[in-house]
């Protein structure tokens, strides 16, 4: 009854993230840390070598463009004489 | 009419109807505290108006068509064509990975994690990739993993380091795998000197290994829980970031990207042709169009510039790619430009093979054309013109066709390493075999060229 039940009873998550999965982020929490640090340092210096900056929006396309946000109305104020 | 629509299924969030041909979403009260925050934290905000998320208006709940389950309604922006990612160019497939990204990147600053990262969450609007799937939040809790990983990499990397590394080809992957490429057979197709890149050793590499040593396994999210922090996260999503942008495929000069430079046409003529389309499409003034064969997407634009919204199809993931570049150079909102062999174009696939629709299922379009394309059909894959008819009449109410008779040195090219076997292939062949399922509203020369162009409609 209970191999049954532990068959039927499936884990929560809506993905399957799998154990594989799961573990190689373990090790790569592990490494990482420096190993990004580094990398981001490193462009850093070439950017700053290059004197090439991608545009916000290029980089990251959750950024707002600031170009196309739609001006907010407001009210124009009355022109006092 | 109500109905349900097949791609949506899985998700116990929510789902996807059809009322009078618009799309809405139910959110069921399963997602309520989810969804709550989704709205709350500013993330649906920042999101939508990156305009990296579909935005959606909030209808009334006695719309929901499971109402007992129903927490709120929602009306999506309402989207054109939709494709998938074995239609998608190389660029087009990174634009996609990187949205994902930063979104799941974004989704983290929130205090949310990005539950599903799968590539159909992604359709092209405006030029531009954006997330359709506002159900893909869920709140994150600190210390665990992130959930979809695996899906990021089996979705998006390894069909892009495939495309990149071993053979462009590859990108026809996604359409045999509907949930990925899987990643033991994605490390068996990479070249061995992908080993040495940190990104595509770890992601795709060791990530298959630890996928096979604990496949018997069950590890579950709770045992690995307090064991990455969030920082960590952040570090996964950036070093993904990076595998991604680090690849590329060259600008390949394929069958059809030279074939402007080494063609019939002369620099007046081809503006007379472009003329004459124009024209014949401004008569039809369709809703949309679909131009087959479309290359680089130089005529299709007749219909797109017009501000129709044009998917251009081709074969040849070079001259997608370059049209690709033009799309966004010129910031152009209504042109698609998707990978398609016509000869076997995309099949419905999926579970009840209704998950994803095939390019007929996703027809028909007002208009349709074919410049330069019937010998492609008629003489290189042996389709009789008839049946090249009756296909093209399915996808759409109007033809603007040209045909290339056997004088052309294009059609002489193919017929001069095999046997003529075409003897209905003229001009009044042609007309014939149209005729059974179009009327010929026009017919105009090609200036400077043996070839004649045809604005036909349905019967």
């Amino acid at each position: 009854m209970s191999i049954l039940f532990s068959v039927l009873v499936k884990p929560q998550e809506y993905l399957d993230p799998g154990s594989g999965s799961l573990i190689i982020q373990i090790v790569l929490a592990a490494v990482m840390g420096a190993g990004v640090a580094i990398g981001v340092f490193w462009r850093n210096i070439k950017a700053f070598f290059t004197g090439k900056k991608a545009s916000e929006q290029e980089l990251d396309p959750t950024a707002i463009d600031p170009t196309e946000i739609e001006p907010e109305e407001t009210e124009t104020p009355a022109i006092e004489e | 009419m109500q109905e349900k629509v097949s791609a949506s299924f899985r998700d116990p969030s929510g789902f996807m109807f059809k009322v009078d041909g618009l799309y809405y979403r139910q959110v069921n009260l399963a997602y309520q505290k989810d969804w709550d925050l989704f709205i709350s934290s500013g993330l649906y905000q920042q999101l939508s108006k990156a305009k990296a998320i579909v935005a959606h208006e909030e209808m009334p709940l006695d719309m929901a068509t499971m109402s007992e389950k129903a927490y709120k309604v929602i009306k999506p922006t309402q989207l054109g064509f939709i494709s998938y990612p074995y239609e998608w160019c190389f660029n087009q497939y990174k634009d996609a990975a990187i949205l994902t990204l930063s979104i799941a990147r974004r989704a983290l600053e929130y205090g949310m994690s990005l539950k599903d990262a799968s590539a159909y969450n992604i359709q092209f609007l405006d030029g531009k990739p954006i997330f359709i799937d506002t159900l893909s939040f869920e709140t994150y809790q600190e210390g665990l993993p992130w959930v979809a990983y695996k899906q990021f990499c089996q979705h998006f990397l390894a069909p892009l380091a495939l495309m990149a590394k071993t053979d462009i080809r590859l990108g026809g992957l996604t359409r045999d795998y509907i949930d990925g490429i899987p990643l033991d057979l994605a490390s068996k197709l990479l070249p061995k000197t992908t080993k040495l890149s940190f990104g595509l050793a770890t992601h795709i590499h060791i990530h298959a290994k630890s996928q096979q040593k604990y496949a018997d396994q069950k590890v579950s999210q709770k045992e690995v829980s307090g064991k990455i922090s969030k920082q960590a996260t952040y570090n996964l999503i950036d070093s993904l970031l990076s595998a991604v942008r680090g690849l590329d495929v060259p600008t390949i000069s394929t069958e059809w990207t030279d074939y402007y430079q080494d063609n019939n046409y002369t620099e007046s003529s081809f503006e007379a042709k472009r003329a004459l389309v124009t024209d014949f499409v401004k008569q039809v003034n369709p809703k949309t169009a679909w131009d087959l064969g479309g290359n680089t997407g130089e005529f299709s634009r007749c219909a797109s510039d017009l501000g129709i919204p044009t998917v251009s199809f081709d074969i040849d993931p070079g001259a997608v790619q370059q049209n690709y570049a033009i799309v966004k150079k010129q910031k152009e909102k209504f042109m698609l430009p998707l990978i398609m062999d016509l000869t076997n174009p995309s099949p419905s696939i999926g579970w009840h093979n209704q998950e994803r629709d095939s390019l007929k299922d996703r027809g028909p379009v007002d208009l349709v054309m074919a410049l330069a394309l019937i010998h492609h059909m008629a003489i290189a894959n042996n389709v009789p013109l008839r049946e090249v008819a009756r296909s093209f009449a399915d996808f759409g109410e109007h033809l603007i066709i040209e045909f290339v008779p056997k004088q052309d040195s294009q059609v002489e090219r193919l017929l001069s390493s095999r046997l003529d076997i075409f003897p209905d292939y003229t001009l009044e062949g042609f007309k014939q075999a149209f005729s059974e399922y179009y009327s010929i509203l026009d017919e105009q020369p090609v200036q400077g060229s043996e070839r004649t162009l045809f604005l036909m409609k349905r019967n």
